[in-house]
C-alpha cells in the first residue's frame, strides 16, 4: 500500500512517501504564502521521486500547522499523534521525542505501546527553535549549515544569559564588542537553546529514552549538549529527523 | 543647594539636577556603550548650562544601568534601584498617584507606592522583549515607521489587525506577512499596540491597580498604548508637564536630597 505524508511545518513543507513500511522517497520546501497551491508541486516530486506512478497512490494524510491548507489530502492527523507513530515505529522503547522546529518546541511522551501519554509544546515564544538559532545567526553572519563547523572550532562556550531572541541578539553583540570570538559565542548560543529544550523536555518528568526530531535535531552541536546534560538514553532518529511527522502520517495513512 | 539625578537607560540616558525644591536644569541624551560615560556626559551637561559644576552638587544619586559603577567612579554618593526612583519622581509630581507603569526601552516594571511615595510593591519584565520599548522598536522597523509615529499611526486605523502571536519574532514575521498582502499600515500598528498593551495588562494584573495611575519611561508618549491601557483598566492615567523619559532622573534627585538631609 502506497501511501503519503505531507508536514506543513512554519518554515518547511515536507512529504514522505512509503510503500507499507518503506520509505521510498522524500521531499522538503520552504512553506510560502501559497502553499495550498505549492503542495501539488511537492506531491508530484515525492511522486516522480519514488518512480510509481500518481493513481498507485493511496492516501495522503496532512499533518502540521497548515494541514487545512493542502486540499489533496484525505486525511487530517494531529501532529503529535504523528511523531508518536514516528516514534513507535523506529525507535519503539523510546518514551519521548523532542521536536524542535521552526517555531515551536513539542514534547512528546508516549506510552510503552508507543501511543501518546502526555505532549507539551511551546509556540509562543522563539527561543529554543529554530528561529531562536536563525536570528542570532544572522546577527553574527553565521549560515544555519555552518553552525556545528564554527562550534567545532569553538574554545569555550560564552554564556548567554537571555533566553528572549531579541534581547540575545543585543546580548551576543556586545560579546563581539567586547572581543569574544565568534565560535566561542555560538557555542554559548547552543548551550542556552540546549538548555531551553531540556528545561521544555523535564516539564513531562525525568526522562528516561528520548529522541529528537525536526530541523534543529540536525544540528549536532544542539543534540551533542542534549546528550551531555539530559540523562536519559539518546536514541537518534534513524532518518533525516525533518521529515518525522510527515513519516508518521504517512503510517497512518495506512491504517485508514 | 543643587542635587542631582542620573538615570542610565538601555537607549538614553537622563540627568535632573534640583535646586531647593525646584527643577532648575535637566538634559536626556543617548547613551554611550559604557553607563559611567553616559552618567558623566549627562549630568556633565545639564550642569553645564547653568554654569555649575560637580561640586555644586550636594549630593547625587545614580540608578538605572550601571548604578553601582557611575557610584564607584565617583560621579554620584549613592545609588539606588530605577523601581524606588521611578516611584518617588512620579509620586513628587502626581502625590495622589499609587501606580505607576513605567515602561522602557528594555523592560516594563509595575510599581505600587504608599501616600509617602515609598515603594509597597512591584512586578517586573526584563525577560522578554515583549510588552518593552523593544517590541515597538522592532515592530515599527518591520513597518517601516518610526518609534514615535507607531502610536499616532494607529488612530487612523478603520479595523484592528490582531497579531496571533506576542513574542517580537513571531509578530515580526506575522506582520511581513499581512505587509505582502497590502494590508494598511495603520491596521497592523493598532494591532501592535494592542499586542504591547496586552503585555503590560498582564503585568498590572499580576500586582493590581490602586488608583491614581499614571506612565513613566519612553513608552508613556505612546498615546495609542496609553488608550489601550486605559480601556482594559476601565481609568483614566494622570498625565504631568515633564518628559516621561525624566521621572526615574527626577526620583533619583529627590532621593539625593533626603539623603544630603540625613547626612548634615
Amino acid at each position: 500500500m502506497i501511501t503519503l505524508g505531507i508536514d506543513v511545518g512554519s518554515i518547511f513543507t515536507k512529504a514522505v512517501l512509503l510503500n507499507d513500511q518503506r520509505l521510498l522517497a522524500t521531499a522538503i520546501r520552504e512553506t510560502s504564502g501559497t502553499i495550498a497551491t505549492e503542495t501539488a508541486a511537492l506531491i508530484d516530486l515525492v511522486v516522480s521521486r519514488g518512480e510509481i506512478s500518481r493513481k498507485d497512490l493511496e492516501t495522503i494524510t496532512s499533518t502540521g500547522q497548515g494541514e487545512e491548507l493542502v486540499k489533496e489530502a484525505d486525511y487530517l492527523e494531529d501532529d503529535v499523534v504523528c511523531l508518536a507513530a514516528a516514534t513507535r515505529h523506529f525507535l519503539p522503547d523510546t518514551e519521548l521525542t523532542l521536536e524542535i522546529g521552526g517555531q515551536s518546541i513539542t514534547s512528546v511522551l508516549s506510552t510503552p505501546g508507543g501511543d501518546v501519554a502526555n505532549y507539551m509544546r511551546n509556540d509562543k515564544c522563539a527561543s529554543g527553535t529554530g528561529r531562536f538559532i536563525e536570528v542570532i545567526g544572522s546577527a553574527l553572519g553565521v549560515k544555519m549549515e555552518e553552525f556545528d563547523e564554527t562550534v567545532s572550532r569553538a574554545a569555550k562556550r560564552v554564556a548567554v544569559s537571555t533566553q528572549c531572541a531579541v534581547f540575545a541578539e543585543s546580548e551576543i553583540i556586545s560579546h563581539v564588542n567586547a572581543g569574544e570570538a565568534v565560535p566561542d559565542i555560538i557555542a554559548g548560543v547552543c548551550e542556552s537553546t540546549a538548555s531551553i529544550i531540556i528545561s521544555q523536555a523535564l516539564r513531562s518528568g525525568p526522562v528516561v529514552s528520548y529522541t529528537v526530531t525536526g530541523g534543529v535535531a540536525l544540528f549536532t552541536s544542539i543534540t551533542g549538549i542534549l546528550q551531555e546534560k539530559l540523562t536519559g538514553a539518546y536514541n537518534p532518529f534513524p532518518i533525516d529527523p525533518r521529515y518525522a511527522a510527515a513519516f508518521g502520517a504517512a503510517l497512518l495513512g495506512q491504517q485508514e | 543647594m543643587f542635587y542631582g539625578g542620573i538615570d542610565v537607560g538601555s537607549l538614553t540616558a537622563q540627568a535632573v539636577v534640583l535646586k531647593e525644591d525646584t527643577i532648575y536644569a535637566f538634559k536626556s541624551i543617548s547613551v554611550k556603550p559604557n553607563p559611567v560615560d553616559s552618567a558623566a556626559e549627562v549630568i556633565g551637561k545639564s550642569l553645564q548650562e547653568k554654569n555649575l559644576t560637580l561640586k555644586d552638587l550636594s549630593f547625587c544619586v545614580s540608578t538605572g544601568y550601571g548604578r553601582e559603577q557611575i557610584q564607584k567612579e565617583g560621579l554620584a554618593g549613592e545609588n539606588i534601584s530605577e523601581i524606588s526612583c521611578h516611584g518617588k519622581g512620579a509620586w513628587w509630581i502626581l502625590p495622589r498617584v499609587r501606580t505607576i507603569i513605567d515602561i522602557g526601552g528594555q523592560d516594563a516594571k509595575v510599581i505600587r507606592v504608599d501616600r509617602d511615595g515609598e515603594l509597597v510593591n512591584f512586578v517586573m519584565n526584563d525577560k522578554c522583549a515583549a510588552g518593552t520599548g523593544r517590541f515597538l522598536d522592532v515592530m515599527s522597523k518591520t513597518l517601516g515607521v518610526s518609534v514615535e509615529e507607531i502610536g499616532p499611526l494607529s488612530f487612523n486605523s478603520r479595523q484592528t489587525i490582531e497579531m496571533s502571536s506576542r513574542c517580537s519574532i513571531f509578530c515580526e514575521t506575522e506582520v511581513h506577512h499581512y505587509l505582502q498582502r497590502g494590508a494598511q499600515l495603520a491596521d497592523l500598528a493598532a494591532g501592535i499596540n494592542k499586542t504591547m498593551s496586552g503585555r503590560v495588562m498582564a503585568l498590572v494584573r499580576r500586582v493590581g491597580v490602586e488608583k491614581e495611575v499614571t506612565m513613566t519611561g519612553g513608552v508613556a508618549k505612546n498615546p495609542a498604548v496609553r488608550r489601550e491601557l486605559e480601556k482594559e483598566m476601565g481609568l483614566k492615567m494622570l498625565t504631568y508637564n515633564l518628559d516621561s523619559q525624566l521621572v526615574g532622573a527626577l526620583g533619583a534627585a529627590l532621593i539625593a536630597r533626603r539623603l544630603a538631609g540625613e547626612s548634615l
